[in-house]
């Protein structure tokens, strides 16, 4: 409960100094996203019959495109509206009541996995500004792994353990079966994210540029042009 | 799923009691029953829980189908949970278990079946009142939810064009191809969106007069 109070007094707080409209336009639709990939059934599994959605997908790539602020602010709002009673959750699912399901630890998890991936997608970038390929790939992928274990999977077993009342082994397994999915969504989100900060070069790296050296902006962009030629 | 009809779906019209009540209130109860799901430790009492949050619901005349409909995404899980812990701990401590989630979700579907998507909102808006000192901007804040709220038809229906081209290719089966023209697609919608605003003077940091 005290965590959605502090997103909606963050939201704007935040914001106020630094945000411009592009921002917010970008916080509110990366929100909604989010809530459009848990509403959408993108890839129907053959087999099985279970229809994978993007959400944790949507969730990830916010923040490896936004940086942890803007991605903080983006899933903090979809998780706020969707606990106001919109039903914007996973299966048409509303309102305060999940809060009580055994699904509750993912939601809030979701605001703080986007937030650390966000901030390791920045540290990441940082580093391996010289020479972005495979590299910057591979600690991409491995920060939102990490990211998505602490906070998706580690504050999804506890609200299984709190809301079902399973032990900590019960609530592991129980997880467990996500994983596959995740390692692929991730790879995925990542592939993405690098594709979208090729494709709109000032989305996050001239952020992260003004932030720590008003140095020269041709830099980076060069060297994304040069690894994009390269087969 | 086209406008914003989906919203909507929840809110059911009608000038109950509980249609009445001020949204506080509302809230208030939901929170008293979450709260309360973590202190009843009989099933017989979150039992009379359920029941009573159900009679409540039902007062609003919302029926018995919404009832139904409300509880029925939780139902497939809590009936797992269910058979689990009765293997594991017992009838009666399963049973508590699933009737605490049921009072909470019972109590929160009062809650959006009786209050327009709009006074929820706003209610929203206004969670960030008391922090206007600490520069918080309920403007802005109310402005980024109604274009989130414009954006999801937007987005879902990027995402079924999206997969018809990929279709008409015959790239059905390539996740790159179904996805990465979304977010494409969606990031220059918010990019246009933000120019939009900036062009109209809405949504800068500056233009807060009220400290």
């Amino acid at each position: 409960m005290t965590t959605t109070d502090g997103t909606a007094a963050a939201t704007p707080a935040r914001g106020r100094n630094r945000w411009n409209a592009t921002d917010l336009g970008l916080i509110a639709v990366f929100a909604a996203l989010v809530a459009a990939s848990a509403l959408i059934a993108a890839i129907p599994v053959g087999g099985l019959g279970v229809p994978i959605t993007l959400q944790t997908l949507a969730v990830m790539l916010t923040g490896l495109a936004l940086g942890p602020a803007r991605a903080f602010a983006a899933v903090g709002l979809y998780v706020l509206l969707g606990l106001a009673g919109l039903p914007i959750f996973s299966g048409g699912r509303s309102g305060l009541g999940v809060l009580a399901g055994p699904s509750a630890g993912y939601i809030i998890g979701f605001v703080f996995a986007a937030t650390a991936v966000g901030w390791l997608t920045v540290v990441v970038l940082r580093r391996t500004a010289g020479r972005p390929g495979r590299f910057r790939a591979v600690l991409l992928f491995a920060s939102a792994m990490v990211s998505s274990i602490i906070f998706v999977h580690g504050l999804g077993i506890l609200g299984m353990m709190v809301n079902a009342k399973l032990d900590f082994s019960k609530a592991f397994l129980a997880d467990v079966v996500f994983y596959p999915g995740d390692v692929i969504k991730n790879a995925l989100a990542v592939t993405i994210a690098l594709a979208l900060h090729k494709a709109f070069p000032d989305l996050l790296i001239r952020r992260i540029r003004t932030a720590a050296t008003p140095g020269p902006v041709s830099a980076a962009p060069v060297a994304g042009a040069e690894a994009d030629s390269r087969p | 799923m086209s406008g914003h009809g989906f919203l909507f779906a929840n809110y059911v019209p009608g000038n109950s009691l509980l249609h009445r009540a001020p949204l506080w209130l509302k809230f208030l109860l939901v929170l008293g029953c979450g709260m309360a799901s973590f202190l009843i430790v009989d099933w017989v009492v979150a039992a009379a829980a359920l029941v009573l949050m159900c009679a409540l619901f039902l007062l609003s005349g919302a029926g018995f189908r919404r009832l139904f409909r409300a509880v029925r995404p939780v139902l497939p899980v809590l009936a797992a949970i269910g058979l689990f812990q009765w293997w594991q701990l017992g009838g009666p401590t399963a049973a508590r278990i699933v009737l605490n989630v049921l009072v909470c979700i019972v109590a929160a579907s009062i809650l959006t079946a009786t209050t327009p998507v709009q006074r929820l909102l706003d209610g929203v808006a206004s969670l960030a009142q008391p922090f206007r000192r600490f520069g918080s901007d309920p403007e802005r804040f109310a402005l980024t939810i109604a274009i989130m709220l414009r954006s999801i038809p937007f987005i879902a229906g990027a995402y079924s064009d999206v997969r018809d081209s990929a279709r008409a290719r015959g790239l059905e089966r390539n996740p790159r191809a179904l996805i990465l023209p979304v977010f494409i697609t969606t990031v220059a919608f918010a990019r246009q969106t933000g120019d939009a605003l900036a062009a109209r003077g809405l949504g800068e940091a500056g233009d807060d007069h009220a400290g």
